[in-house]
């Protein structure tokens, strides 16, 4: 009988650990388990420079979405972010890619627009500021001599 | 024969319908006109000459105001707040915004020494296209400046300069957001106007030295 309900506590505790490393794996992987909530909106970099897939898209340091997926096309950057639905993104809205603090992981940063236009699903936001390449600019300005 | 007469006909509408189309090297083409003329002014001997600063200043806002749409890029810059404000208060602005751009950057514009500039190639787009260039300075330093333009009429304007990547309406738009934010658009107005006030004052001071 004590045997049991030994054998039940343990199942149960070991179920619960289970569930909770999966909630720990889901929330640390950044994975959305409904597939893609929101929307779909591209945007073409000439570099991306660190920028990678589940990076963070903000506007005023809210997050808004996420970096779905990075590749090349044209041989510039093709980022698709995935925005909540809900946020509308102007026509001229700029997006630009941010580091947090001076070392830290890059993400987008959009800046609203004014315009009436609004971007749809599977739109493109045309104005973009690449990464600014710090060590680009200190050989320029160091080495540009020659 | 019929298709013959169809492709003739879509390819006529096609020429009259797209200037976009049709234009096709004209963004490179009307910047790089304004540019040399930039470039003749700046080293006119004539205009060189002490005294002549003012006059010189004049002429290259001119070849700004031709290859510009300074309206565009206040209204972008003032971005969401642009819709809240009167006919009236616009137009001020776009004033005010003009003059906060001639003194940041024409007058650096006469530090000119005979930099190059290469123009490195283009995109067009269906509703805008990007203009590339290199500044070529003394010490063979290249800086990338890239301009942003949009057809109106047949002529392309210039929206947006972006020098190493960092987007000039973007700048603006986030020091106008902050100040509209933390205090008021008047706040941000009296701004302008008080520094567009100071740097009058100063520029009368060297013309008298």
């Amino acid at each position: 009988m004590d045997r049991t309900r030994l054998n039940i506590a343990v199942g149960i505790f070991v179920i619960l650990g289970v569930v909770a490393l999966g909630y720990l794996s889901v929330q640390l992987g950044q994975v959305s388990f409904l597939g893609s909530r929101g929307y779909a909106v591209t945007v073409d970099f000439p570099s991306v420079g660190g920028l990678k897939a589940g990076s963070a898209v903000e506007i005023a340091g809210v997050e808004i979405g996420r970096v779905e997926s990075i590749g090349l096309a044209d041989y510039q950057a093709r980022v698709t972010l995935r925005v909540r639905s809900g946020i509308k993104l102007q026509e001229d809205a700029i997006a630009s890619i941010k580091t947090k603090g001076l070392i830290g992981e890059k993400y987008i940063r959009i800046s609203p627009g004014g315009s009436d236009k609004i971007i749809q699903p599977n739109g493109r936001i045309r104005e973009v500021e690449a990464p600014v390449d710090f060590e680009e600019l200190l050989s320029k300005y160091i080495f540009g001599k020659v | 024969m019929f298709a013959h007469a169809l492709a003739l006909v879509t390819a006529l509408l096609l020429v009259g319908h797209g200037p976009d189309r049709a234009w096709a090297g004209a963004p490179t083409d009307q910047l790089k006109a304004q540019i040399e003329r930039t470039v003749k002014i700046l080293e006119d001997p004539e205009l060189k000459k002490p005294g002549k600063q003012r006059d010189r200043r004049a002429a290259v806002r001119q070849v700004a105001n031709d290859i510009f749409d300074f309206s565009e890029t206040a209204k972008r810059s003032l971005a969401r707040h642009w819709a809240a404000r009167s006919q009236a208060e616009r137009e001020e602005f776009v004033q005010l915004f003009g003059d906060l751009l001639e003194r940041s950057y024409i007058s650096k514009i006469e530090l000119y020494g005979g930099e190059k500039i290469k123009f490195v190639g283009e995109t067009i787009e269906p509703d805008g296209a990007i203009v590339r260039t290199r500044l070529v300075t003394r010490q063979d330093t290249e800086i990338p400046i890239d301009y942003r333009m949009h057809a109106r009429g047949d002529k392309w304007l210039v929206y947006d300069v972006l020098i190493e990547g960092v987007s000039l309406i973007s700048n603006y738009r986030t020091q106008f957001n902050k100040i509209i934010t933390t205090s008021s658009y008047q706040e941000l107005v009296k701004k302008m106007k008080s520094k567009q006030e100071e740097f009058i004052q100063e520029e009368k001071r060297t013309s008298q030295r």
